[in-house]
């Protein structure tokens, strides 16, 4: 059967809808914006209240020029986290598009791949512009499991849209934050005009495809996904706190610094606040059975 | 085991993650047996950065240096990855 011969109209309407935004709000990323030769090394470049240290002592002990420096680094940090997960998420996409189960689907990816391809492109130039480099990658790039295919397919889309929704929580926040550069602003506004209709219909398709799943798989099979993706959600959000980024903002013991913010239970509030709506799309449609552990 | 006191710790992280093992032999696949999977490898790479106290190499080439102590012994703790 196909993926698609099951489902209602809903995703159609959908990609109607996102399909027609795509074209009719498309714009030239490599005009748009107008890159400043350098930015101020003394100036905050994310919302103090988004950095890992918030809510735990570091960020009263640190001085504002150690926390500006760490906010300067943990910005490359997530850009560069957002052009290795857009580059796993595009792959997994053209794997996908104009094959059997993907039929209506496609149109759609076709502008996802190019939005995506964009979005890659500016957080490249703006970690190499404005910190010298882009941070490596060192998650596992080996494929996870040997699981049937359409469990794949969900999970490989579930992956998406938590990256998706983590990446929109900072991208609205700081976009939002007019103390911030300009183009620091334009940005994350930018990214996150693109996302909510990659975020809208990522839901739609995950939701579906988990329904399809419930009703041919054992229990123990959905739990295992759910157990697959619970454990995603944590990593995800564990992937924020970087040695590399605490080393280059002169933070002693980067490795120990790491554990102690991820251990202290005001980041855990935060990663719960970071996660919250995430986690319950995914409980609400009985995806994920329990809010997720994050300790 | 060898007496590394470094190899012991490798091997105490990776059963504290997966308590139905009683014990790991040099060579046994962690990677095939999933005692390190693509959600717990990122955590892994920082603790044996923070053991070897350098940053490491962690790419689709380079995987089979983390596929058992013995690899992670001569390639990661004695090694130069």
């Amino acid at each position: 059967m196909s993926q698609t011969s099951t489902r209602t109209g809903s995703i159609e309407q959908i990609l109607d809808r996102i399909i027609g935004l795509s074209v009719d709000t498309y714009y030239n990323p490599y005009k748009t914006f107008q890159w400043p030769d350098e930015l101020p090394e003394a100036q905050w470049w994310m919302s103090p209240g988004l950095m890992t240290v918030a809510g735990t002592p570091y960020a009263e002990e640190l001085s504002e020029a150690q926390l500006m420096a760490l906010s300067k680094w943990e910005s490359i940090h997530f850009y560069s986290l957002n052009v290795h997960g857009i580059r796993d998420l595009v792959l997994e996409v053209v794997k996908r598009i104009h094959t059997p189960g993907f039929e209506k689907e496609s149109e759609f990816f076709h502008h996802f791949v190019g939005e995506e391809n964009e979005h890659m492109w500016f957080f490249a130039t703006f970690c190499l512009k404005y910190g010298g480099k882009i941070y490596v990658d060192k998650k596992a790039s080996w494929a996870i499991d040997s699981v049937e295919p359409d469990i794949e397919s969900l999970l490989v889309f579930a992956r998406i849209l938590i990256f998706e929704e983590i990446v929109d929580y900072f991208n609205m926040r700081i976009g939002g934050d007019e103390t911030l550069h300009p183009i620091i602003r334009q940005v994350n506004n930018i990214h996150h005009q693109d996302e909510s209709r990659h975020i809208a219909f990522g839901r739609e398709l995950v939701k579906q495809l988990f329904s399809q799943l419930a009703q041919k798989y054992s229990q123990e099979k959905l739990q295992a996904v759910d157990q697959y993706l619970r454990r995603y959600l944590l990593a995800s959000v564990q992937s924020l706190y970087s040695p590399a980024a605490y080393r280059d903002a002169d933070v002693p013991n980067p490795y120990k610094f790491r554990t102690e913010l991820l251990e202290h239970p005001g980041r855990r509030e935060h990663n719960a606040k970071i996660l919250k709506r995430t986690v319950d799309f995914f409980t609400h449609n009985g995806i994920v059975s329990e809010q997720a552990d994050l300790r | 085991m060898t007496g590394d006191p470094r190899l012991a710790s490798v091997k105490d992280w990776l059963l504290s993650r997966k308590p139905e093992l009683a014990d790991l032999d040099l060579d046994f696949d962690l990677i095939e047996n999933r005692v390190i999977d693509s959600l717990s490898f990122l955590e892994f790479v920082f603790f044996l950065e923070e053991l070897t106290g350098r940053e490491l190499q962690a790419t689709a080439e380079t995987v089979n240096a983390f596929r058992s102590l013995h690899n992670i012994q001569k390639e990661i703790l004695n090694g130069s990855l």
